[in-house]
C-alpha cells in the first residue's frame, strides 16, 4: 500500500510535535489508544479561557506512518479555532484530506477522539460540562 | 440468527440426488459431498457447539477423520464437481482446524461470528487505564532506539525496560486467567441455555479482554524486539 503525498509530507515534516506543561490549567490533554495496532496518541492545546480559541496544539503519537499524519493534520486544523469548532472536526475530513485507505480509517478515528479528549479534558479542569457519551468513551 | 444453542444445519437440497439434506459435509440421502453453505461456521465444520473450551485431542482425531473422507485425492475421479467440492471442504476444514486449535483464535473468531469484533458497531477501545503506562513505555523504547544509534547509555534503559516487560508480562497473565474464568462462564451459560442478555454481557467482557491482551500482547513483543 502506498501512503498519499500529503501522509508522507506530515510524516517527513510533522507539525507541532512535542508537549505542552499538562499540570497548566488551560492545557488539555488526550491520551487515546488503538488496541488493534497498538497505537497510542497524545494530543494536547492550550486554550484562552476567555476566548476560548485553541492557540497551542501539540501532539505525539506513536504508531504508523497514518496515525501520525492524521494527529499531525490535527493539531494544524485546531490551531486558532475555538473549541466549539474544534469539536466539529469529523475524522471523515482527515480521511477526506490525507486520502487514507479503508484499513487506515482507524488512525483518523483514533484522532478525532484525541481532540474530543483533550477538550474534554480542559472542560474538567474549567469545571465545565463533560457530555456524558464523551466522558464514558475515554 | 437461528435458535444458538442448535448446532443443527438450515436443509439444504443436494445437487445430485436433489433431496433435502441436513448433512455438513456428505448428503445424508445419496452420500455425496454436498455444497457448503455459505457462512457456515467452524465450530458447526466440525460439528461441535460454540463453547470455548475444546479437548484437543478429540478435535485433532476430529480433523484427522474428516480430511481423510474428504481428501481430494478420493474424488481425483470423481466428476469435477465433486473435486471442487472436495477441494473447497478441505480447504475451509483446514482454516477451522487452524482456528480452533489456539484458544486464542478460537475465542477471537467466537466474538467474530457473535459479531462483537465488526468496525463501528462495536468500537474497539485501549483500555484507557493502561495508556499512561503505554505511553511512558513507548517513550522509553524511544530513547532506547536513539541510545543505541548515537552510542548512548544503554544499561540504565535497558533495566527499565526489563522491569517494563515484566510488569506487562504479569498483566497478561493476569488478563488470560481472566479470559478463562469468563470462557468458562460462557460455556456453562451455554450448558444452560442462557438469554440472550447474559450471552452479551459475557461477549462483551470477553472482547474487552481480549482486545486489552492484544494490546499488552503487541507492548510485550515491542519491547521484546527493542531488548534483543
Amino acid at each position: 500500500m502506498a501512503y498519499s503525498e500529503k501522509v508522507v509530507d506530515h510524516f517527513n515534516n510533522p507539525r507541532n510535535v512535542g508537549s505542552l506543561p499538562k499540570e497548566d490549567p488551560n492545557v488539555g490533554t488526550g491520551l487515546v489508544g488503538a488496541p488493534e495496532c497498538g497505537d497510542v496518541m497524545k494530543l494536547q492545546m492550550k486554550i484562552n479561557p476567555e476566548t476560548q480559541v485553541i492557540e497551542e496544539a501539540r501532539f505525539k503519537t506513536f504508531g504508523c506512518g497514518s496515525a501520525i499524519a492524521s494527529s499531525s493534520l490535527a493539531t494544524e486544523w485546531v490551531k486558532g479555532k475555538t473549541v466549539e469548532e474544534a469539536l466539529s472536526i469529523k475524522n471523515t475530513d482527515i480521511v477526506k484530506e490525507l486520502a487514507l485507505p479503508p484499513v487506515k480509517i482507524h488512525c483518523s478515528v483514533l484522532a478525532e477522539d484525541a481532540i474530543k479528549s483533550a477538550i474534554n479534558d480542559w472542560k474538567k479542569k474549567k469545571g465545565l460540562e463533560v457530555p456524558a457519551a464523551e466522558k464514558s468513551a475515554h | 440468527m437461528a435458535e444458538p444453542y442448535t448446532i443443527t444445519n438450515p436443509p439444504l437440497v443436494c445437487w445430485s440426488c436433489h433431496d433435502r439434506t441436513l448433512g455438513t459435509h456428505f448428503c445424508s440421502s445419496c452420500g455425496k459431498l454436498v455444497q457448503l453453505r455459505g457462512g457456515i461456521d467452524y465450530f458447526t465444520l466440525f460439528e461441535m457447539p460454540r463453547k470455548l473450551w475444546v479437548e484437543l485431542p478429540a478435535l485433532e482425531k476430529k480433523f484427522l477423520q474428516l480430511s481423510w473422507k474428504l481428501h481430494p485425492d478420493n474424488f481425483v475421479s470423481a466428476s469435477e464437481q465433486e473435486r471442487e467440492l472436495s477441494l473447497q471442504h478441505s480447504s475451509e476444514l483446514n482454516d477451522a482446524y487452524r482456528t480452533l486449535r489456539d484458544p486464542v483464535a478460537r475465542l477471537e473468531y467466537l466474538l467474530g461470528i457473535e459479531g462483537m469484533r465488526k468496525e463501528g458497531e462495536h468500537k474497539q477501545q485501549a483500555p484507557p487505564e493502561l495508556l499512561e503506562e503505554v505511553f511512558e513505555l513507548n517513550e522509553s523504547l524511544e530513547e532506547l532506539r536513539e541510545a543505541k544509534a548515537s552510542g548512548g547509555d544503554l544499561a540504565g534503559l535497558q533495566t527499565r525496560l526489563q522491569a517494563a516487560e515484566k510488569s506487562f508480562q504479569a498483566q497478561l497473565g493476569e488478563v488470560d486467567a481472566r479470559l478463562q474464568s469468563a470462557a468458562r462462564e460462557w460455556d456453562a451459560a451455554f450448558d444452560a441455555k442462557a438469554d440472550e442478555g447474559a450471552r452479551k454481557k459475557l461477549l462483551s467482557r470477553m472482547n474487552e479482554l481480549l482486545n486489552r491482551r492484544s494490546y499488552i500482547r503487541n507492548l510485550v513483543t515491542n519491547v521484546q524486539k527493542e531488548l534483543q
